[in-house]
């Protein structure tokens, strides 16, 4: 198994940085998968994270000047690493104004990701700094658990609002209640809703738009004033709003009746994909 | 008697009893501390005019005194250095020292282990106003004593809180004591004619000072800030050791793992800095040495204040390093104690630092004879076991507790009254410690101040009767 790749352009570095931030408020710990086109960081662990799983791509050529990836086999060519994402975030925290930065696998002891920085200095030489991360290689035996979820069949697709505000007033409903009611319609309304004994609480957003959809016939039969909801653990919706520093390119939630909310969103070039189960 | 107080009548007129001026009564419970006796004033809170002057022509002979003092005033832009300065000892330690004499203000701190000592020193010339007395006792023995000022670093940290907004509003800033009433004052005044007292409550207690000559570390380093800063950066809060590696060709800092800790779970982080970013690069002999990152991380953030390149200097692990910053208005120091990995090692600087301690004791024993009162010099030589997962054991009283088990009296500090450590003792506890499956922190020399100004070289002055070479070069120690 072999790794290595380097970044050197320094908008990269900071998409790189940024994308590594956004993963670490997502998820404690994660798997880093590389294979030869993409690196994919997935959270799959259903019982750990209460069913929440993350899926998020990128495609190696935007980030990378040199790329070298070894799999376990022929065969299956691919890596899976386990680590703590907030060790990689601080490792690239360090990397702010760097000549160049280096990624690779190694054995020092125990497996690590090795981060390698080269930093400007005032002085003709120049600083290299260097984190060992360590990680988990994970078995082939484990790998089918970790796939890319397909996108369940969604009864309602609609375009998020400002992520922003969305997240101010997630915030303020927490304080009320951990049981949050979320739904939309194909009219471009979403609503965001807590009941409790004493006081019920939901915000309204409209004209938000909603993607075309994939067959004319749930166009047809579905009535688009009707709303498709999910009930979710607000801190589950929190923790995933709160990981969204910039707004993104393009935001897309889908919700499956009674079942499971999908998030869909395209950071520049970057896919992040967060799926919430429903509350049993 | 009568005659005095006719006398005093007569200078100045007839007499009028200012009676506007209330004497404080709690003059006369003044603490007993380090050998300064009190005067009893008249109880009734009257002004001394004849009765109090009776009274205190009663104990004329015997106490006559002027309490130690300390005025100082200084601008907007000091309060923050000051400020600063208190923070980055407040990493050090819970207590803060207000420590003046003629070289200027000192502030000292020491860490409940002694791993770690800080002492920055504020020249005359930093002060707008700069005036200190010691306390003067005429008496059958002349006693001097400075001002044993010791304060609660949560009493004065919240003082000097928001630098920043200190810096803004502040327009001047007077620090005085009252040794009546054991208060420290300091009076911050601000813009718009507002004026903020504060009153610190202080305890007397002798301050204690290292003794570590800098010029004798073969390994120095003298580097910007700023570079240090960056190098801070890769360590979480939660490192508690960096490890300083040196060659001649390179300098290297990198988080130290304890080896009981979970190697699979943390980041190792090092890094490279080559020999032209630092001003001064003086490399004797490599050496990899381990310290306390909470001390670096005050040190440093006292240097953003001052602009000043920090100095490094160190030798092999076990030895205390010293990080120090030097301006023309002040000098700082932090002597921090380093990991000594190999038990052999470190037992040699425990037996230098013992064969002090028994010349030390060797020489309050010869002063007490000649009759003079040394109530401030002392050694104190602690060395202690680490604990695996802290620099900080949790107590050091509990090493202390297990040399008493092992039947040799424990290493006390020589406070006011003359103390006598005997040698044997001192030995055996030598060889308590040097266990070889411990990594011990090295020791730090420490002397309490001395306001006694005919001891500034001590050890030149005695015989030597030293068991190693290397004595003979803590012939002159310089004390921070």
């Amino acid at each position: 198994m072999k790794f290595r790749a380097k970044i050197v352009d320094a908008a990269c570095l900071n998409h790189f940085t940024r994308v590594s931030n956004m993963i670490a408020k997502l998820a404690k710990t994660c798997t880093l998968r590389i294979s030869p086109d993409k690196l994919n960081f997935i959270l799959s662990d259903k019982l750990a994270s209460g069913g929440v799983s993350m899926w998020c791509e990128l495609e190696q050529e935007n980030f990378f000047s040199e790329f070298q990836m070894e799999g376990i086999s022929a065969a299956n060519n691919e890596i899976y690493l386990e680590l703590t994402s907030e060790n990689l975030s601080r490792a690239l925290k360090t990397a702010q104004n760097a000549r160049a930065l280096k990624i690779k696998l190694t054995n020092k002891h125990y497996p690590c990701l090795t981060v390698s920085i080269e930093l400007l200095s005032v002085s003709s030489s120049s600083r290299i700094v260097t984190h060992d991360i360590p990680v988990k290689v994970i078995p082939r035996r484990l790998w089918k658990d970790l796939q890319e979820p397909t996108v369940p069949d969604s009864d309602v697709s609609i375009y998020l609002p400002v992520l922003k505000t969305m997240k101010s007033v997630v915030e303020k409903m927490k304080n009320i209640s951990n049981h949050l009611i979320i739904e939309a319609n194909l009219n471009g309304e979403l609503n965001l809703k807590i009941e409790t004994e004493l006081v019920c609480v939901t915000t309204h957003f409209k004209d938000l738009g909603n993607p075309p959809l994939a067959s004319e016939n749930a166009s047809q039969a579905r009535n688009p004033e009707q709303m498709a909801e999910v009930h979710i653990d607000i801190r589950k919706l929190l923790q995933f709003l709160a990981g969204q520093q910039a707004n993104p390119t393009k935001a897309v939630c889908n919700i499956v009746n009674n079942k499971i909310v999908h998030f869909d969103l395209l950071h520049e070039d970057v896919s992040l994909q967060y799926f919430i189960p429903a509350l049993s | 008697m009568k005659h005095e107080v006719r006398r005093r009548l007569l200078y100045g007129g007839p007499h009028r009893p200012f009676y506007a001026v209330k004497r404080n009564s709690s003059l006369g419970k003044r603490r007993r501390r380090g050998g300064v006796k009190s005067r009893s004033f008249e109880k009734r809170g009257q002004h001394p005019g004849t009765r109090g002057r009776q009274a205190e022509a009663r104990f004329a002979t015997r106490l006559v005194r002027a309490p130690a003092m300390l005025k100082c005033g200084m601008g907007g832009s000091q309060v923050k250095v000051f400020g600063k300065a208190i923070q980055a000892l407040s990493r050090v330690s819970d207590e803060l020292w207000l420590d003046p004499s003629e070289k200027g203000l000192a502030l000292r701190s020491v860490n409940s282990c002694r791993s770690a000592y800080g002492c920055v020193l504020f020249s005359p010339v930093f002060f707008q106003q700069y005036q200190w007395s010691t306390s003067v006792k005429m008496n059958d023995n002349d006693t001097i004593s400075n001002l044993n000022c010791k304060l609660g670093m949560k009493s004065i940290l919240p003082i000097f809180k928001c630098l920043n907004s200190l810096e803004r509003n502040v327009e001047s800033c007077k620090i005085f004591t009252r040794s009546d009433k054991c208060k420290v004052v300091i009076q911050f005044f601000c813009r718009h004619g507002i004026k903020r007292t504060h009153n610190v409550c202080f305890q007397e207690s002798q301050p204690l000072q290292v003794i570590f000559e800098k010029s004798t570390c073969s390994n120095t380093l003298m580097i910007q800030p700023r570079v240090l800063a960056e190098a801070i950066v890769l360590f979480t809060s939660s490192q508690e050791e960096v490890t300083l590696a040196v060659t001649p060709f390179n300098v290297c800092i990198k988080s130290s793992n304890e080896e009981s800790m979970d190697l699979t779970s943390s980041v190792h982080s090092e890094m490279f800095v080559g020999p032209d970013e630092f001003d001064f690069f003086q490399i004797g002999v490599d050496t990899e040495i381990t310290f306390c990152f909470k001390e670096l991380k005050g040190m440093l953030i006292f240097s953003e204040a001052t602009h000043a390149p920090i100095s490094i200097h160190f030798d092999f692990p076990g030895k205390p390093m010293a990080l120090s910053i030097d301006d023309m208005l002040l000098e700082a120091n932090f002597i921090l104690a380093t990991l000594a990995d190999e038990p052999s090692r470190a037992s040699s600087p425990q037996s230098l630092c013992l064969s002090q301690k028994r010349k030390r004791s060797d020489l309050i024993r010869s002063n007490s004879k000649a009759g003079k009162n040394v109530t401030s010099k002392a050694l104190e030589h602690i060395s202690r076991k680490a604990a695996p997962k802290r620099l900080c054991p949790n107590e050091t009283l509990t090493d202390i507790s297990a040399l008493e088990n092992c039947g040799s009296p424990p290493l006390k500090r020589v406070s006011g009254d003359v103390g006598e450590v005997p040698a044997s003792s001192v030995r055996r506890a030598e060889e308590v410690l040097a266990s070889p499956c411990l990594r011990k922190f090295s020791c730090m020399f420490f002397g309490a101040v001395s306001s006694d100004q005919h001891f500034s070289h001590p050890f030149d002055s005695l015989a030597t009767a030293s068991d190693s070479e290397e004595d003979v070069n803590y012939g002159s120690f310089s004390t921070f």
